[in-house]
């Protein structure tokens, strides 16, 4: 992580916010902090509000409630030309009947700079984005990737305070993507300014954000940076959404000091509360990363620290690196290992055989809400 | 076309025949200009060649006022009803009630243009008396001829006529320009109109251009309702068809004719090879400058 990060001003400070489209509620009542220097991402399903909320601010459409500050100045009734912001979009947002320099400059010569001025600053612009050969070209007769880069440029050459980003690589192929992902990032440690940057993707959040929102269905569910929402959710959403989770749902029967017993009805489980108010009869959940679950040997002893459970082996699903084993439990739900691939567990077990799964027992989150 | 497996001779004889319909179509205007150099006028057994008839054009006042009252509708007509087309293409593509606007904005092609003609007749008229009755009421006189027929209801008939093709011919071009490029434009610091001004208008130019064409055409070629609406003013068409209903028309109708198709030939004609040899051009711009890409 890059240092000058947590600095204490808000570049964004969002309360209350909501926009409704006709009867469609599309962000309810979302309260949110960026940091001022620092990369987040917005992540969540599709039609979740991701990109209503970016909208928001960078003042394209209105809020039906609620207060939007930016660095400290309240902005809710600005246009997007007097915002402290500059938005990245997926695509078709280059000028198509100006050249790349032109592109990049366009901002500046809204603001009447001097000629010189202009071509020098679009000129280490181009040299800094990897794109200088390239300031004549037409954005037709450019790769998608290079069109996001000129996009950035445009952007960034305008040393907003702020930069959103909505969905900048979804058209970009896979291994672009990884590519132009580490890119981003670097390109945000130099230059030192916020990014907002929405996706739907787990891998290109996880690579960029310094700290992440999750948001789905309208509302913000989670935020904290990309070990934390993975490894320790309290979320339940966020637990389902993030990674490969294997949840067993249950009511609360006993809490017991920072332990909570939840009864799944075929099983009991003892979980760490990690500070959330349990209490008797509360629904809960309880999750378990698929990759820390594995299938124990025939006669193996299971240690103390192990939470132990019967199945009944499904099958095996090979994913390269990782093979997934998919059981089901005595309830009739399916619960996934995932392991390295190695052929001497591949093959050991055949549908139907009944196996004991374990797992270690700190390992279980405990989801209230 | 020689790239593909197509028949050569297919390909040939569709632009054969797609010649020979437009040929057939104009024929009547060619025969118009093949008269207009007759010395000796429509009809006449022996062709003497002259150009007489364009110089009497000039002499012939009844014509040339009409040209001119023909010119001033065509210009205000267009100098209006043009922003009023781009304005509802605009606003069509932003409202979701788009079913509603756009069965507004082309009702007036499905009403036929006696009966809009008559409608609007009417309807002046009535404008016209209640103007009257009212300003006689009050004592006072300077509105009563509001609405009387000409200039005016002249024109608001022609922008009814020709607000639908505005319309339609605008929301075409419209159709292929991606609005986040306004979004972009404002992000980084342009004003809406400066955002309309220097990204959208220079990609839907060409649309603004053929509407302007278009309503001037339309405007010359109109006769029903502006011969209703015009009250004592002549236009082109309706000295024409009256000349035509009476005596035939003059031999320097012909020239009359003839040269308003040559301009509107040229115009148009003009206007095809432009936009062709400017997108040849912008091609092999665009071709050169898409050299062996330096960086991924
Ligand atoms: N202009 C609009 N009119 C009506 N409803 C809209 C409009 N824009 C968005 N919505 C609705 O608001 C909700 C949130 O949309 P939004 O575009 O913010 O989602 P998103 O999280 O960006 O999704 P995606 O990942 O698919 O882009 C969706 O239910 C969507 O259908
Ligand atoms: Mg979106």
């Amino acid at each position: 992580m890059s240092t000058m990060k947590q600095s204490n001003e808000a570049a964004v400070q969002v309360t209350g916010l909501s926009k409704n489209y006709g009867s469609v509620q599309a962000l309810r009542g979302v309260n949110l902090s960026i940091g001022a220097g620092e990369y987040f991402v917005l992540l969540g399903p599709s039609g979740g509000g991701k990109t209503t909320l970016l909208r928001l601010l960078g003042g394209f459409i209105r809020p039906s409630g609620g207060q939007i500050l930016l660095h400290g100045r309240d902005v809710s009734e600005q246009p997007p030309n007097h915002r402290p912001t500059s938005m990245v979009f997926q695509s078709f947002a280059l000028f198509p009947h100006m050249t790349v320099a032109q592109n990049v400059g366009y901002g500046l010569r809204l603001r009447k700079m001097p000629k010189r001025e202009i071509s020098e600053r679009v000129d280490a612009m181009l040299e800094q984005i990897g794109l200088a050969a390239l300031a004549e070209r037409m954005p037709h007769a450019l790769s998608g990737g290079q069109q996001q880069r000129v996009q950035l440029g445009r952007s960034l050459v305008l040393e907003a305070d702020i930069l959103l980003l909505d969905e900048p690589l979804a058209a970009l192929d896979a291994k672009l993507r990884k590519e132009m992902c580490l890119e981003l990032k670097h390109l945000q440690e130099q230059v030192g300014i916020t990014f907002v940057h929405v996706t739907h993707n787990q891998e290109e959040a996880m690579t960029v954000a310094d700290n992440l929102a999750i948001i789905a269905d309208g509302e913000l569910v989670e935020t904290g940076d990309a070990r934390t929402l993975y490894e320790n959710p309290i979320r339940r959403f966020t637990a389902d959404f993030i990674g490969e989770n294997n949840m067993f749902h249950g009511r609360v029967v006993e809490v017991n000091g920072p332990l909570a017993e939840v009864d799944l009805d075929f099983a009991k489980l003892a979980v760490d509360t990690r500070g959330q108010a349990a209490k008797v009869g509360d629904r809960a959940a309880v999750s378990i990363r698929s990759e820390l679950v594995w299938i124990l040997s025939p006669g193996e002893e299971p240690a103390d620290a192990l939470q132990t459970m019967p199945a009944t082996y499904g099958e095996a699903v090979y994913l390269g690196l990782a093979t997934s084993h998919v059981s089901r439990l005595a309830n009739g739900d399916t619960i996934v290992a995932r392991q390295i691939s190695r052929d001497e567990i591949s093959n050991a077990f055949s549908a139907g055989t009944g196996i004991t799964l374990a797992w270690p027992r700190r390992e279980m989150r405990l989801h209230l809400s | 076309m020689g790239d593909s497996y197509s028949n050569i001779w297919s390909y040939r004889l569709t632009w054969l025949y797609t010649l020979l319909v437009v040929f057939t179509l104009m024929l009547p205007v060619f025969y118009v200009i093949y008269i207009s150099f007759n010395q000796n006028g429509f009809g006449a057994r022996d062709y003497v060649f002259t150009l007489d008839w364009y110089g009497d054009i000039f002499s012939d006042l009844l014509l040339l006022n009409a040209l001119g009252n023909t010119l001033i509708l065509a210009a205000i007509t267009t100098v209006v009803a043009v922003p009023m087309g781009l304005v509802a293409a605009k606003f069509y593509k932003t409202t979701r009630a788009k079913l509603f606007t756009v069965s507004l904005l082309l009702s007036p092609l499905f009403v036929p243009s006696d009966i809009l003609g008559s409608a609007l007749l009417v309807f002046f008229k009535n404008l016209n008396i209640a103007c009257v009755s009212i300003g006689d009421w009050l004592g006072v006189g300077w509105f009563d001829d509001w609405f009387v027929l000409g200039y005016f209801s002249a024109l608001i008939g022609l922008i009814i006529y020709t607000l639908p093709y505005i319309f339609v011919v605008i929301l075409i071009t419209m159709g292929r320009y991606h609005e986040q490029q306004s979004e972009a434009a404002r992000s980084c610091g342009a004003t809406a109109w400066q955002a309309f001004r220097q990204v959208e208008f220079p990609q839907i130019r060409a649309g603004v251009f053929s509407a302007c064409a278009f309503t001037v055409i339309l405007t010359f070629n109109e006769y029903t309702r502006t011969s209703l609406l015009k009250g004592g003013y002549d236009t082109v068409t309706s000295v024409l068809i009256s000349q035509m209903l009476n005596e035939g028309m003059s031999e320097q109708s012909y020239a009359m004719s003839s040269l308003v198709s040559f301009i509107a030939i040229a115009v148009i004609g003009g206007t095809i090879l432009y936009t062709l040899i400017r997108s040849e051009g912008l091609g092999r711009e665009a071709r050169a400058k898409a050299l062996p890409v330096m960086s991924s």
